[in-house]
């Protein structure tokens, strides 16, 4: 059913270990049906939208001595 | 702030806590930051978060997986302190979400596909749309949003994080992320996306973010 396909082909997405099986099942039907195929490049793209905020601020350097010599003197 | 109680780690200890902890400063000040929105209250975050990480690291096991046990206690702290600060956030009717499901709603919007379906939202959405969209869900779904996308923890690193079962880690990213999806398709609708999407700018604007919105 392709309820379930698609719901390991999100585990897949997310990089969770899956059987040989499995990974293979899941390759083969989004081969076979394109609905199923094109939700599945939605959710990828829309998980890269989101890790677009991944772009990191640095711990700021006052932070950094701070927190050095709290734990040099705890 | 919280005061900070003297404790004496043996020797060792310190010596690994600095080495192994201090290193991962940068990415829990980025984690708190996306939690609080606010420098300073990111930065009592973190502060607060080693300090409770250094008097309890004897019992961190050694050979887990660190960013995932400071992350638990950035989480925590933020949920105890931080949370009960700010506004409660919108609530999200479970119907209204089940109900919800964007590849019908881009179907609808465009049947032949003609656009790349994802770009119609892409393209209409910045980065601050997507803080701010997160910020609309309800704190737990937020989390696994945002420790699994954008801070790339594995279901399980999350489990321990959030401190639920794995099911329900499961649950609340696929609600989350889900409730996002209603939010940002929301948002480019309201921007008015044209029959089609055609006269929507080519994918090669979406990444054009100078980052000076907040």
């Amino acid at each position: 059913m392709c309820k379930e396909y698609l719901q390991r082909a999100y585990l897949f997405l997310d990089g969770e270990v899956l059987s040989e099986t499995e990974r293979a099942d899941i390759q083969i039907h989004l081969e076979e049906c394109t609905p199923c195929l094109d939700r599945y490049g939605l959710e990828q793209d829309l998980i890269s939208l989101i890790g677009r905020l991944r772009t990191a601020t640095p711990c700021p350097d006052a932070l950094k001595m701070r927190l050095g010599s709290l734990l040099d003197n705890a | 702030m919280a005061e900070v109680t003297p404790v004496r780690l043996a020797g060792d200890g310190k010596k690994r806590f600095q080495e192994d902890a201090l290193p991962l400063l940068d990415s829990l000040y980025a984690g708190a930051l996306r939690m609080t929105r606010n420098p300073a209250d990111a930065e009592d975050l973190v502060q607060e978060t080693m300090m409770r990480a250094y008097r309890a690291f004897d019992r961190f096991e050694a050979g887990t997986n660190l960013k995932a046990w400071l992350f638990r206690i950035l989480t925590n702290a933020y949920i105890n302190t931080y949370r009960k600060k700010q506004r409660e956030p919108q609530k999200v009717s479970s119907d209204e979400l089940e109900d919800f499901d964007l590849y019908r709603e881009l179907k609808n919007h465009d049947p032949q596909f003609t656009k790349s379906p994802e770009s119609i939202v892409m393209d209409s959405v910045m980065d601050s749309d997507i803080m701010a969209a997160l910020d609309d869900l309800p704190e737990q779904f937020k989390l696994a949003v945002v420790l699994s996308d954008v801070e790339d923890f594995t279901y399980a690193e999350m489990a321990e994080i959030m401190e639920v079962p794995l099911g329900t880690v499961m649950s609340r990213l696929h609600r989350g992320r889900k409730a996002l999806q209603k939010r940002l398709w929301e948002l480019a609708r309201d921007r008015g996306i044209g029959p089609g999407g055609h006269d929507q700018p080519s994918g090669d604007e979406m990444s054009k973010d100078d980052g000076t919105h907040p």
